[in-house]
């Protein structure tokens, strides 16, 4: 069990002594105002004024409203101020939580709580980031250039990345999973804190947030790997909080886009947009109001992923996915030059909000590009390579034999070009899919409906024929009249 | 035959450890990492999820970063083409790394304008290869000293790339006129003759090349069907025996 710095105590606390960090808190709690935080405000001033000599009910209730404080959202355009005095407040909690003596003997606000608060952290923890590079890119704002420059470890990933796999060791969520897995009881390796709620949620709902920072990161298969020991289904416990459920398929299918395993992606997509459609109606609530915006996002990505990968989608989906991309869906599956700037302009609005990891260069605004721009590019790449798979496809799938010269004079391409273009389309259409195991797993898949081969300038075309499919007809034919 | 995205073969034990522990973001192994690189250079192995794990330490402490290794890295991720290997690196690099030299060469105080430079090139390459416009491929390695100073430190580039290429040939092929499998191959004459019998097992007849068949490139159609599991149906099952009507 070592520490992230090799041994280490965590990193975000390492610094300065409590003392010290409660002391630098409550300075910035004298400057701050602080809108809808109240209760934390009141109750983090006691516990710094009165010390070891508060009472213990006086205690309780002090970290119980710290615990709910934590979940709070933070507004958007709240100071720098707010934001530094917020990651000190989350620094003294999760220290608390963490390195007391012994686990803390806490019961969780809510179910929901524990992810919160991880949701929370890492929102903080992401808009800080992106912040910090605009305030460097734009270079106008001497004031906070000043402050960010002098507090290059405030909302550090090294003290980010460290909360959550402290959280992971602590509560031994990992083996807790595994010993599930393999119809064991969790109780017998959870330990002294993975077997109290608040560190089993915490523990686990962190593995979910590392996929999550991997992800905004730009390391994507660090990001699967991640979830190793979760199984991805119904029952699991992400399951239960419908924002977690959301926020996971999108990172894990987000992920499959980028490591180009479309038809893992689509998989991803598709299960958590049917669930969301079918239970919608019935429990209408201001979680659903707060998913919609993913909700339309993850239809974008689907798109893009159809695209590379066309595919049969379930009528559900297909369905939405026409009323809300129709257009876009038409001009991706087409191909050519004309679609990039589709592409683009899907893939801007339905990434995460990619961060870097480090302080921006203050010296050189123009260093500072934005990361979105830069994992952009490197996806239009990939978009580019493929562009003219569907025009090729078109052609081919009308014929049996063709004489490739003559296809490129229809196509009015050099003949060379168009035998690059087969052979891309080719690799293209193989791809690794999941099949069992750990979500980097996966066997590599023919998908194409389509083959072909090439017997020097003559093409030989074949189409996979695919039978009527009835069996969901059928069913949602019987679900409506039995 | 499905391998896990994150298994090497060759990898050993103590680089094992690393990676699945939180060690792996300890700056100090950098060092390991680092060797370990080298090592694949010479050896002619390969393992892409150690070598993200070592741009991510550089990702996180720019301070520790070595121009030389990155670049290894990115070629040596070349020579898995096309996976997505070499992208998934370029993720983890810095973000102003692929913005046009112009911009950065602008500024006297960018320090790895070098850096950015010979990483725009690599990503050349690989968009050549991606696009299987492999001639173009050749003659673009040949056009510039700097891409020879790059792939020095990777043992056998060039053949390591030609077997991809054969590879991908092989896939969508059955014949192949000589002269265009010779621009593909960068290779000619007797050199082209002993790699194409002997590595690739093909077979020359005059101007023509034969691939022999196999499972890709016989492009044989086939009747896709349903395939009906049981559980699709135990909502309706249920509900007969929930509602004996």
């Amino acid at each position: 069990m070592s520490n992230l710095n090799g041994g280490a105590p965590p990193r975000a606390v390492d610094d300065d002594s409590d003392i010290e960090e409660e002391a630098l808190a409550a300075d910035y709690r004298e400057q701050v105002q602080y809108e809808g935080m109240d209760d934390m405000e009141g109750g983090s001033s006691m516990s710094m004024e009165g010390g070891s000599s508060m009472s213990m009910a006086q205690q309780t209730d002090d970290i119980q409203s710290r615990l709910l404080g934590a979940a709070q959202p933070l507004d958007f355009s709240a100071p720098l101020e707010t934001k530094f005095a917020s990651y000190d407040n989350y620094c003294s909690l999760f220290h608390f939580i963490l390195n007391s003596d012994g686990p803390v003997d806490l019961e969780p606000p809510s179910y929901f709580w524990a992810w919160d608060v991880i949701d929370e952290f890492i929102y903080q923890f992401n808009s800080f980031c992106s912040y910090r590079n605009r305030v460097a890119r734009q270079g106008n704002n001497e004031e906070e250039i000043t402050i960010l420059r002098e507090a290059p470890n405030t909302w550090g990933c090294y003290s980010v990345l460290n909360v959550l796999y402290s959280l992971i060791q602590r509560s031994q969520i990992n083996e807790q999973l595994a010993a599930m897995k393999r119809n064991e009881e969790p109780m017998a390796v959870a330990g002294d804190y993975g077997s109290k709620p608040l560190y089993r949620m915490l523990g686990y709902f962190s593995i979910i947030g590392l996929l999550r920072v991997h992800c905004l990161l730009g390391d994507f298969s660090l990001a699967l790997k991640t979830l190793d020991d979760i199984e991805l289904n119904k029952k699991a416990m992400f399951a239960r909080v419908l924002a977690a459920h959301f926020a996971t398929y999108y990172y894990v299918g987000f992920s499959y886009m980028m490591m180009r395993r479309y038809a893992d992606a689509i998989r991803m997509f598709s299960h958590i947009l049917i669930y969301v459609s079918r239970t919608k109606n019935s429990q209408k609530n201001a979680q659903y109001d707060s998913i919609t915006k993913k909700n339309d996002q993850m239809y974008a990505l689907i798109a893009i992923c159809v695209a590379f990968h066309p595919t049969r989608l379930d009528d559900v989906i297909h369905t939405a996915l026409r009323e809300k991309y129709g257009d876009q869906l038409l001009k991706l599956q087409r191909g050519g030059p004309e679609s990039l700037p589709i592409f683009e302009e899907l893939f801007r609005s339905a990434c995460p909000k990619f961060i870097s990891p480090t302080p921006p260069d203050f010296d050189n605004p123009e260093l500072n590009v934005d990361p979105l721009e830069h994992h952009l590019a490197i996806f239009m790449d990939e978009v580019k390579t493929n562009m003219w798979s569907p025009t090729v496809k078109s052609y081919l799938r009308l014929y049996t034999t063709m004489d490739l010269k003559k296809l490129a004079g229809f196509l009015e391409v050099e003949p060379e070009k168009l035998r690059g273009w087969l052979l891309v389309n080719k690799q293209r259409s193989r791809q690794i899919r999941w099949s069992d195991n750990g979500l980097l797993d996966g066997e590599i898949v023919g998908s194409g409906d389509l083959d072909y081969a090439m017997q020097g300038d003559l093409i030989h075309i074949s189409e996979a024929k695919v039978g009527r499919k009835l069996v969901d007809w059928y069913l949602r034919n019987l679900a409506r009249t039995y | 035959m499905g391998v896990p995205f994150d298994y090497a073969p060759e990898r050993p034990e103590h680089i094992d450890a690393i990676l699945n522990g939180l060690n792996r973001y300890n700056p100090e192994t950098t060092n390991i990492f680092q060797e370990y690189v080298t090592a694949q250079c010479d050896e002619r192995t390969y393992d892409c999820y150690a070598n993200l794990a070592l741009l991510k330490l550089y990702q996180f402490n720019p301070h520790l970063t070595k121009d030389e290794t990155i670049t290894n890295i990115l070629v040596k991720s070349l020579t898995v083409f096309p996976s997505p290997d070499f992208s998934l690196a370029l993720h983890l690099l810095p973000p102003h790394i692929l913005t046009p030299a112009s911009a950065s060469s602008a500024l006297p105080a960018a320090g790895d304008a070098p850096l950015s430079e010979a990483v725009q090139k690599l990503n050349v390459l690989n968009n050549l290869l991606a696009q299987a416009s492999y001639a173009a491929f050749w003659s673009t390695l040949d056009s510039d000293d700097l891409y020879a100073d790059l792939i020095a430190d990777v043992a056998g580039f060039e053949e390591l790339i030609r077997i991809r290429i054969a590879l991908t040939i092989s896939q969508s092929v059955r014949e192949i006129e000589r002269s265009v499998l010779e621009s593909w191959l960068g290779m000619q004459g007797e050199a082209f003759n002993k790699f194409v019998n002997g590595v690739c097992g093909w077979g020359i007849e005059g101007t023509v090349v034969k691939v022999p068949m196999n499972k890709e490139n016989e492009a044989k159609g086939t009747i896709v069907r349903e395939n009906v599991k049981m559980e699709q149906f135990s909502r309706v099952i249920r509900r007969a025996y929930e509602q004996p009507a």
